[in-house]
């Protein structure tokens, strides 16, 4: 039959340009199958020369994965804030057409900004340290949490806001009497994800002078000290591990106390 | 009488998480005051930055390149990282695969993976086969394996398993009910997730080019090492509509999937 | 007194959503708007608080002091002044589900407070009592404390019914009130409606033509946005048809159900 002939064709040319373009692709990479195999015995070997890890070296760590943990923190608190605010003017039910549209567009596009490059123009701007770390960890928040805020305040149904604007109150009000309460636990439950993503966060960008933990462990790996490496990467390890499961806690917490 | 709207709670509560950040500050030794008196400094670099010099896209062919190899670093990434993550849930999953223990095993391999921070990650790739897209592409494969390899065993396991007993109870053996029951259910969940990740992907893989990871990322990097802040801006901006561009593609075909 | 003044709204596409619509609701009228789905009759209620922006009409507010305001001519400070006057419940969903019964009720009087005092002190004791005292007259004081959320229907309409109380309103209007509650709690509310019609003018939306009948003191019917009816509430078969068309035998199941 001439459908399934034709069918077959096609499927066989997709087919085909899928090999194509992942060949390219390969190309395009310096995807080395050889340098794969050597070294996946370099990388073996490397990574057994990063044990034992050194204790006194894993004291050294706790002070800045401390101040990775405080970063982190300071700048999903402040970014949930900035990010809030934003997002009521993103919010169909209480913003006019067009500064939604507008704050919107701008929501995606910082979105597609690097945070690490955030951060690098940061630094040129106020130099090394925690007070860009913090700046850009905030503004990174708007992109996701711009648009989760945004979202969870449109579910607020359009018969509360008219109703409390039909009695006269002011915008304000609104936002803060019938919008905030039904729509705080979701709130909290998004910043924590970010949370999640901004320790991750931390961690890179400490090693572009950041600081914290994430620069300990990117001097060490540059210095060639695999053993302090190793604790470095632990510490890490204990950090993204415990907040994800503290965060995953209390979002459960949120989620059974709805009612 | 308590009401919800006792101001003094509210404000209790506000206290406590101003006074939070007030802590937090300070143990960062954060000087607030370096935010305004330095601004200037912003509005000197918004000066260096504009107008951008687009030049550097239509000059040389090598940003053309970047482009190409940031996508190709998220494209095999999401590719091969998505195959490994289906075999990995596949056996980790508790309804496929009936050997609890190793089942086990692959559970916990994976959340390993997941754990691991990508800059981890590519400090070990960079010293295995050396800075580039390919350490890029590697640690994109094992960041993808994380999340898909999560992804993929909690839609494996909520899969409704009606369809597949009706087809072992006429007989059929395992590798038939998987095929043709399992499989055309999981294939939705499966291609959105991986649309999802490529999404994802290609902003791990421009970040990463700071890492040595190769792409439009370690260009964009390049620029601003050497302080040619309006070269830089017009990559950002390229780099921007590339991601929105890839962004509303992901969304729309995903959106196709769920009405399908 | 509220008057509506040849209240058109015309589309882009030149269809007339509100065609010319105009009538006069006093103290002591209990008027039920009625008409098939779509025929304008939730628009003709909100342009009643000017939450819609008309083509043609007016719409004169009696004020406490005799005055008649237009509301489509006032400044923004009287228009407030106005709506803290003014109630307005719907079919549900406009509660804070989060916030107990009192404080959705308070949440009435947010517009005569300033949002800065609002914000810094809340509530005085004076309209706390105030606020457990209309919940007394529904009925519901028992619950204040309790949580919307875990309210049943009827119940929210009656804490919705206590906030429009605690406004102390000149006129209350009501969307499709009792649309989303069974009949036992329809005729309660109805019930209750008709009692406040005596302190107030009470105008309501609804899509049961028999509770309307047995209620209200006054019927007015929308039909593709045309007034074609305003009259006592004598509902035979022959008008209902005229005014529903096919969607009659969804509208009464049965004839006048008591």
């Amino acid at each position: 039959m001439q459908t399934s002939m034709f069918k077959k064709i096609v499927q066989i040319v997709a087919f085909l340009s899928f090999i194509l373009v992942t060949y390219f692709a390969m190309q395009a990479c310096g995807f080395k199958i050889e340098a794969l195999q050597k070294g996946l015995k370099d990388g073996m070997f490397f990574l057994t020369a990063m044990f034992p890890p050194n204790w006194t070296d894993f004291k050294s760590m706790v002070a800045p994965a401390l101040e990775t943990l405080a970063l982190s923190i300071l700048g999903t608190l402040l970014g949930s804030l900035v990010s809030f605010i934003i997002a009521i003017f993103a919010a169909s039910n209480i913003s006019n057409k067009w500064v939604k549209l507008f704050i919107r567009s701008f929501i995606s596009i910082e979105r597609s900004i690097p945070e690490l490059f955030i951060l690098l123009i940061l630094i040129a701007a106020y130099g090394l340290g925690a007070l860009s770390a913090v700046l850009a960890l905030m503004i990174g928040c708007i992109g996701m949490l711009g648009k989760l805020f945004a979202d969870a305040i449109e579910e607020t149904p359009t018969s509360l806001i008219e109703s409390m604007k039909a009695s006269g109150a002011s915008k304000i009000q609104i936002i803060y009497y019938g919008i905030l309460p039904d729509v705080f636990p979701k709130l909290i439950s998004y910043a924590l994800f970010r949370l999640e993503i901004n320790i991750r966060l931390s961690v890179m960008l400490g090693a572009i002078g950041a600081g914290g933990i994430g620069f300990e462990l990117d001097y060490a790996f540059s210095m060639l000290q695999y053993n302090r490496a190793l604790s470095s990467l632990i510490m890490v390890l204990i950090l993204v591990i415990g907040i994800e499961q503290l965060s995953a806690y209390i979002r459960k917490r949120l989620l059974i106390n709805q009612i | 009488m308590k009401t919800f709207l006792m101001e003094h709670k509210r404000w209790f509560q506000t206290l406590l998480v101003l006074i939070g950040m007030f802590l937090l500050i300070q143990y960062l030794k954060i000087d607030i005051t370096i935010l305004f008196t330095d601004f200037h400094y912003v509005f000197e670099l918004i000066n260096e930055m504009f107008p951008p010099n687009f030049d550097v896209i239509w000059d040389n062919n090598t940003i053309f390149n970047s482009i190409l190899q940031t996508i190709s670093m998220a494209y095999l990434g999401t590719l091969i990282g998505g195959l490994i993550a289906f075999l990995f849930s596949i056996i980790a999953s508790n309804n496929i695969f009936n050997f609890k223990l190793i089942g086990s095993i692959a559970k916990w391999v994976l959340s390993f993976i997941r754990v691991l921070p990508s800059l981890v990650v590519i400090l070990i790739f960079v010293v295995a086969v050396g800075p580039g897209p390919f350490a890029g592409v590697l640690t994109i494969i094992f960041a993808t394996i994380g999340t898909l390899g999560k992804l993929f065993t909690e839609s494996l396991e909520n899969l409704d398993p009606t369809s597949a007993q009706s087809l072992q109870s006429t007989g059929a053996h395992k590798l038939q009910t998987f095929k043709y029951a399992v499989w055309p259910e999981f294939v939705p969940a499966f291609i959105s997730n991986l649309l999802y990740c490529f999404d994802i992907n290609m902003r791990v893989a421009v970040g990463l080019g700071i890492f040595g990871g190769g792409g439009i990322g370690y260009k964009l990097y390049l620029a601003m090492r050497v302080l040619h802040y309006k070269d830089a801006v017009a990559l950002i901006i390229c780099i921007i509509i590339l991601l929105l561009i890839i962004e509303n593609l992901s969304n729309y075909l995903r959106h196709k999937i769920l009405r399908n | 007194m509220i008057k509506a003044v040849n209240l058109t709204k015309q589309l882009p596409n030149g269809k007339l959503l509100l065609n010319d619509i105009s009538f006069e609701v006093r103290k002591g009228e209990f008027l039920g708007i009625l008409g098939p789905s779509g025929a304008g009759k939730t628009l003709t209620l909100k342009s009643l608080i000017g939450l819609l922006d008309l083509t043609k009409g007016e719409v004169w507010i009696e004020e406490s002091n005799n005055e008649h305001i237009n509301i489509f001519k006032t400044k923004a400070k009287v228009l407030k002044k106005l709506r803290t006057k003014i109630a307005l419940i719907f079919q549900g969903y406009h509660l804070v589900q989060r916030a107990t019964a009192i404080d959705n009720v308070l949440m009435g009087r947010l517009g005569s407070i300033s949002t800065f005092r609002s914000l810094i002190f809340g509530f005085n004791e004076i309209e706390k009592n105030a606020a457990m005292s209309s919940l007394e007259k529904v009925n519901m004081q028992h619950l204040a404390q309790a949580k919307v959320a875990s309210l049943s229907g009827g119940e929210k309409q009656r804490v919705a019914i206590a906030r429009a109380l605690f406004q102390e309103p000149n006129l209350l209007l009501a969307d499709e009130p009792i649309s989303s509650l069974d009949p036992k709690n329809a005729k309660i509310i109805m019930g209750i409606l008709k009692e406040l019609s005596t302190l107030f003018p009470v105008i309501g939306v609804f899509h049961q033509p028999e509770l309307c009948a047995k209620y209200c003191s006054r019927i007015i019917a929308i039909k593709d946005g045309k007034k074609v009816y305003d009259g006592p509430p004598v509902l035979e078969e022959t008008l209902l048809e005229f005014i529903y068309g096919e969607e009659l035998a969804i509208v009464i199941p049965e004839k006048y159900a008591n």
